[in-house]
């Protein structure tokens, strides 16, 4: 069986055990759902006033997407690599020639098919409630795709760390939170002190916020900086990769291989 | 070219080859001075109490822990440069993914090797074939065991290692595991086995190890071990008690009564002839290193003393025997000092 065959055959595996887990799959997808509905249906965007939700609807559509991006990984891998750890089964792919890279690549091939479709749900569901105008920009696949990675190297490394499943999601939740609401995703830049600046600038997620609103909501004032002068768009999508690249390949390390 | 052989057909080096090996976690001691080897097509059985360091051990071989000191070698790699479609494992407290069915399990290991053998084939031989379909978390605890074994055989590896892999299977099941470990052992695969179960070990393993505190304190075939080891034969006389045999009996019946009771010394009496070593047990004395072909000759003196009994029997010394007398000494004394037992690992070096 060739490399393909591996990851194929993890992907495999891992797709149904996914979606035989009927709670897992539902609040998957609910989550994000709840959460356009309280914001963008219920607290609503007020452009006139101030406070949060000061911006147009489509200024958040990088947030509401980010919000399936960020934690579903996070979730999914951090747990994904405790239960593993729990049931010896590293200790067995260790004894086969599944690497632990193919094994994050098939986890993380897995997540970004499941993003992949609660983002159709989300774009959906934001224009349906929200009446957001967005352009629908196919570079925005791309930036799924660059997000799933990244964040499922991260979630790798949090369940590598922690010391159970539960510890791997309390971790997931504590620093999802914060990246969630402090990387231009639903607080813009302006509303946070000029201190904190560069800390937003060190979340990967900034930068999946700021090209995926650059390329759908192209009129935003605010939210859509460049890298290095180069168009929003595509500077956003190679740091985000090369985040990527860095996160996926710590991520896989951290597999435990031993005891 | 099969493990271990040399490319001019001189001899075969051993596929298993470790020496020295020590490990801790912290205060305790898994492995000390731990060396063995294991040649081409044999099964090695591990055994020993738990906390022994079976499990380290194993994982030392396979290059799923980090050594304190020491090396090993399987089929002539250091194990993480091994082929790894050579080799499998069946760690001790596996669990694969729950909602898969067996079928889907079993298709899903073949898929992580190079060349497998058909998942229908393997279900079948660990007698699944008619639960393929069933979730494994729905399986009985030796059915999921099953499904595991058959995992760990989905690549048709030289040397495989079983972490007790028969634990939770009943009889039955455990007969068919055993039946397949001897077909892969005549077919050329190497198996290195821990367990607690003495049949087993007693039935696969053609070469036995004992590990205490971590320490592997005896090798050698199993009838080596219990020649050594094992102790005597043991013919049983369960006698009838004096108040079956009659009223005036007199003297405790007690096992810690330092007063025999008439029936006891009735059946001593009878024996004493031939010279073997009597104890008492309860209500019966046991006869110490009788012949098969002397049984007869016993029984006709019990007969001729006048001995009521209610039934005799009649046992070899096996492999728990040598586990208790060996593993049994050093969990009474905290550490087991090597002897110079042939058979016994003196030092790390005679174990092998």
């Amino acid at each position: 069986m060739s490399r393909l065959g591996r990851i194929r055959g993890q992907v495999n595996a891992d797709w149904r055990s996914f979606v035989r887990r009927r709670t897992a799959v539902f609040f998957t997808f609910f989550f994000p759902v709840i959460l356009i509905v309280i914001f963008g249906a219920l607290v609503r965007t007020d452009p006139t006033g101030g406070g949060l939700f000061a911006e147009q609807p489509a200024f958040y559509v990088p947030a509401y997407l980010a919000v399936v991006v960020l934690f579903t990984p996070f979730s999914r891998l951090g747990s994904e690599v405790a239960r593993h750890r729990e049931g010896n089964r590293f200790e067995k792919l260790a004894t086969t020639p599944l690497s632990r890279r193919e094994w994050l690549l098939a986890q993380t091939l897995v997540n970004a098919l499941i993003i992949c479709l609660a983002s159709v749900l989300i774009l959906a569901l934001v224009v349906a409630l929200t009446g957001a105008s967005i352009v629908y920009h196919p570079i925005l696949v791309a930036y799924i795709f660059a997000g799933v990675v990244c964040f499922c190297g991260i979630g790798a490394m949090l369940g590598s760390y922690a010391d159970s499943q539960d510890g791997a999601i309390a971790a997931s939740n504590a620093l999802g939170f914060p990246l969630l609401f402090l990387s231009e995703t639903f607080v813009s830049l302006e509303q946070l002190p000029g201190w904190f600046e560069p800390l937003v600038n060190f979340s990967p997620l900034t930068y999946f916020a700021r090209g995926v609103r650059a390329a759908t909501y192209p009129e935003a004032t605010t939210g859509t900086a460049g890298v290095a002068g180069l168009d929003p768009v595509v500077a956003n999508i190679v740091v985000l990769a090369v985040l990527g690249v860095v996160t996926f390949l710590l991520g896989a390390r951290s597999i435990p291989r031993t005891d | 070219m099969n493990a271990g052989e040399y490319a001019d057909g001189g001899p075969l080096e051993p596929v298993v080859d470790a020496e020295g090996l020590e490990k801790t976690y912290g205060e305790t001691v898994a492995l000390s001075s731990v060396s063995l080897s294991v040649d081409q097509g044999t099964v090695f059985g591990l055994l020993g109490p738990n906390g022994a360091g079976k499990t380290t051990l194993v994982r030392a071989l396979t290059g799923t822990t980090d050594l304190d000191s020491g090396s090993v070698r399987i089929l002539g790699n250091e194990p993480r440069a091994v082929d790894r479609n050579r080799i499998s494992v069946l760690p001790q407290a596996f669990s694969p993914p729950d909602r898969l069915t067996a079928r889907e399990l079993l298709a899903y290991y073949a898929s992580l090797y190079d060349e497998a053998r058909d998942p229908e084939r393997v279900l079948a031989d660990v007698g699944l074939a008619e639960d393929g379909d069933t979730w494994y978390e729905n399986l009985s605890g030796g059915q999921q065991r099953r499904v595991c074994v058959g995992a760990a055989i989905s690549n048709d590896p030289d040397l495989l290692f079983l972490d007790e892999p028969t634990t939770g299977i009943d009889p039955a099941g455990r007969r068919t595991v055993w039946g397949l470990l001897e077909a892969l052992a005549e077919r050329g695969t190497t198996i290195i086995l821990t367990t607690h179960d003495m049949a087993e070990a007693e039935h696969l393993a053609d070469r036995v190890g004992l590990l205490a505190d971590g320490r592997l304190v005896a090798t050698g075939t199993p009838s080596t071990l219990i020649a050594e080891h094992g102790g005597s034969s043991r013919l049983t006389v369960d006698l009838e008690t004096d108040t079956e045999s009659g009223p005036s009996a007199t003297a405790s019946t007690t096992d810690d009564s330092n007063l025999e009771p008439p029936s006891l010394e009735r059946a001593r009496d009878a024996v004493a002839h031939f010279e073997y070593a009597t104890t008492r047990e309860k209500e019966a004395l046991v006869i110490h290193d009788v012949p098969p072909a002397r049984i007869g000759a016993v029984v006709d003196a019990l007969e001729d003393g006048d001995v009521a009994y209610n039934g005799l029997s009649w046992a070899e010394p096996n492999l728990e025997d040598v586990y208790l007398a060996v593993a049994g000494d050093s969990e009474r004394r905290g550490t087991m000092q090597p002897t110079t037992l042939e058979g016994r690992a003196s030092t790390a070096g005679d174990a092998r």
